[in-house]
């Protein structure tokens, strides 16, 4: 028996996030070093097994496997491997794909070394009409997914989907088309202390899965893309507000600092950072408040992952392969510290609780990707000391027949699930 | 009463117990009750459990017939923001439901230790103290507790109610969470410390009263 000493763990008090970009609602922050990063990867057709699978990165600098892959659990599928989240206590982790409906639950919990895919949710498409599911985020006990398309006509019309932890559907959610609501989504995110819900918007299937080249050469097709963000009130789940943002806003990211009330986002064709803040009188309003890169040359600003303290944010920009920090003291003026080009295409970026490391991925979309040399897929680990990114290690995802690498999430060995059968 | 008078008088909400002011304030208003639906997310699982006086039940028939607040707790809890915190937010809750009428023989608590080597019977009696005695508060609040870990299991499983047992294997820790269980027994709210005030609970429980309502009222 090993019911001896009990210690709660709460989220009051402190940020309310995990390694700074997670649900609020995530158990078990992970304040230390950081075992794993899991890295959901898009498979290539011809390398390895071809397949959309889970891998897993030793990254604890003290580890004999310091930078090695430790673990990889192919799905069988190749669907455009995108996006992933935990459930609210960390044991499972959702990933899907953009090109279907599947969802991919893994478990995380058993052991977080070697995640295992125990379950797939295949009524996405069924139950709600939507396709290509995005973001996957944690509320207690239930997932909300926020999907691109849809099953009808693979526009960007789409919405979100509320599912139980045990994977059963419970309801879905249109995203407003009016009121000045285009009908698109992208990412979300929770500010629980003022019950609301941000939504992003970005395109639907039609235009993600076609060739960039292509497409950014298609006047008409280059319409469809989102143009808002939407302010959801939390409990009753309806759109309260809806905010001009031209440009495709992407990932959201609310401030973790428990005095502030305010959340940032990248809009990925126009090249600005907008703010979304209560003003004077207490209104929830939008407004650009920055640039990223010269938004002529069309950098594309994809992830960003702000510190902790959300007085600095890091964006990463595809095609110029940059990664860039910004001194977000004061949000309504974002003011570039920092830059470093990271890769010859870069994408997502993660960084630890302390800020001390950060993990950049390759791949945005595989008909986006760049061609011949500059098509690296990788996952890059840099030390970050305030002014400096020291590169640390990296894994070649060609080389390693994996695939390209894009969402990732971090592990550690402490968050083995408790309830095994004592 | 038609049903908008009853959503007015809902609405109008209790009158607010003292022990709210000892609570963190909530930064937002809550949607009126019935301006929402919740969903089912679940059923509460079953299994065997304990009262205070050691005698042995069905966690199912704690579970219907009255709208429930269920949580977990252990009594050697002493993080503020823990446990202490669900005990800070029942209470307010009890003198909300007391000072009002329509809630009174409505509702439940239930305390469940998730230490049962530690929380006895006799142990979750002393925690209780007079609160396991209605009091005329229209309200009965139990306390208990499982025989053992193995019959505990299930339903910290059942709930997903995480805990974790520590690098040194001698600790377990938890994230606060709070069920709101409707009279047949479906979880159809979860409250994390974030969303855990009884301003935003009360307003569930009139939610769950005003769908019953709707329901029966139906030809």
């Amino acid at each position: 028996m090993r019911w001896f000493v009990l210690a709660c763990i709460t989220a009051i008090g402190v940020a309310h996030a995990d390694e700074t970009c997670n649900s609020p609602y995530i158990s078990q922050l992970i304040k230390g070093q950081e075992d794993y990063v899991y890295v959901w990867t898009l498979g290539v057709e011809g390398l390895g097994d071809g397949s959309d699978k889970l891998v897993t990165i030793d990254v604890n600098p003290r580890s004999k496997r310091y930078g090695k892959v430790i673990s990889k659990v192919s799905t069988g599928a190749r669907v455009e491997a995108h996006h992933m989240g935990f459930t609210d206590d960390r044991r499972y982790l959702w990933a899907g794909g953009l090109s279907d409906d599947r969802i991919w639950v893994f478990d995380v919990g058993r052991n977080p070394a070697a995640p295992k895919l125990v379950r797939t949710i295949s009524d996405l498409g069924e139950k709600s009409g939507f396709l290509g599911p995005h973001t996957y985020y944690a509320l207690p006990g239930r997932m909300l997914v926020q999907a691109l398309s849809n099953m009808q006509d693979k526009g960007g019309r789409t919405g979100m989907a509320l599912y139980n932890n045990k994977g059963e559907f419970m309801t879905s959610y249109s995203m407003p088309t009016e009121g000045g609501g285009d009908g698109y989504g992208y990412d979300l995110a929770v500010n629980p202390k003022q019950n609301v819900l941000l939504t992003s918007s970005f395109t639907g299937y039609a235009n993600y899965m076609r060739p960039l080249g292509e497409l950014i050469k298609d006047a008409e097709a280059m319409k469809n893309f989102g143009n808002s963000m939407v302010l959801w009130n939390l409990k009753t789940m309806k759109p309260a507000k809806v905010f001009a943002v031209p440009g495709a806003p992407l990932e959201i990211r609310w401030s973790l600092n428990p005095k502030d009330n305010w959340a940032i986002t990248a809009a990925a064709l126009t090249s600005k950072l907008w703010l979304v803040k209560q003003d004077a009188k207490g209104q929830w309003a939008a407004k650009e408040v920055g640039t990223v890169g010269d938004p002529s040359k069309i950098p594309l600003p994809v992830d960003i992952s702000i510190t902790r303290d959300g007085k600095g944010l890091w964006v990463n920009t595809f095609m110029d392969g940059t990664t860039r920090y910004f001194d977000l003291s004061n949000p309504e003026a974002p003011k570039q510290t920092y830059e470093k080009v990271t890769g010859k295409q870069i994408n997502m970026i993660s960084q630890s609780w302390d800020g001390k490391r950060l993990y950049i991925t390759s791949s945005l979309l595989a008909n986006w990707d760049k061609g011949g040399a500059d098509n690296e897929q990788f996952i890059r680990g840099f030390a970050w000391d305030g002014s400096e990114l020291t590169p640390k290690f990296e894994v070649d995802f060609t080389k390693e027949k994996l695939g390209r690498p894009h969402h990732m999430k971090l592990g550690t060995k402490a968050q083995r699930a408790t309830v095994t059968g004592a | 009463m038609k049903s908008a008078a009853l959503l007015a008088a809902l609405v109008a909400g209790p009158a607010l117990a003292h022990h709210f002011e000892l609570l963190p304030p909530l930064e937002f208003v809550p949607p009126p009750p019935g301006s929402y639906e919740l969903h089912r997310i679940m059923p509460a699982p079953e299994g065997r459990v304990l009262d205070v006086d050691g005698k042995a039940a069905r966690l199912s028939s704690y579970l219907h017939d009255r709208i429930t607040l269920l949580g977990f707790i252990y009594t050697t809890c002493s993080d503020p923001e823990g446990c202490p915190l669900a005990y800070r937010v029942f209470d307010a809750l009890r003198e909300a439901i007391a000072d009002t009428p329509r809630l009174r023989g409505q509702v439940r608590f239930v305390t469940l230790s998730f230490d049962p080597a530690r929380d006895t019977p006799q142990v979750m009696r002393r925690y209780a103290g007079s609160r396991v005695v209605d009091g005329g508060a229209g309200l009965r609040w139990y306390f208990l507790t499982t025989g053992s870990a193995r019959e505990l299991l299930p339903l910290v499983e059942g709930f997903g109610q995480d805990v974790r047992v520590s690098s040194s294997g001698r600790e377990l820790s938890h994230v606060l969470k709070v069920f709101l269980i409707d009279r047949r027994g479906d979880i159809r709210e979860i409250y994390s410390s974030n969303f855990l005030h009884p301003q935003s609970v009360l307003n569930d429980i009139e939610t769950l009263l005003l769908e019953e309502r709707k329901i029966r009222s139906r030809p």
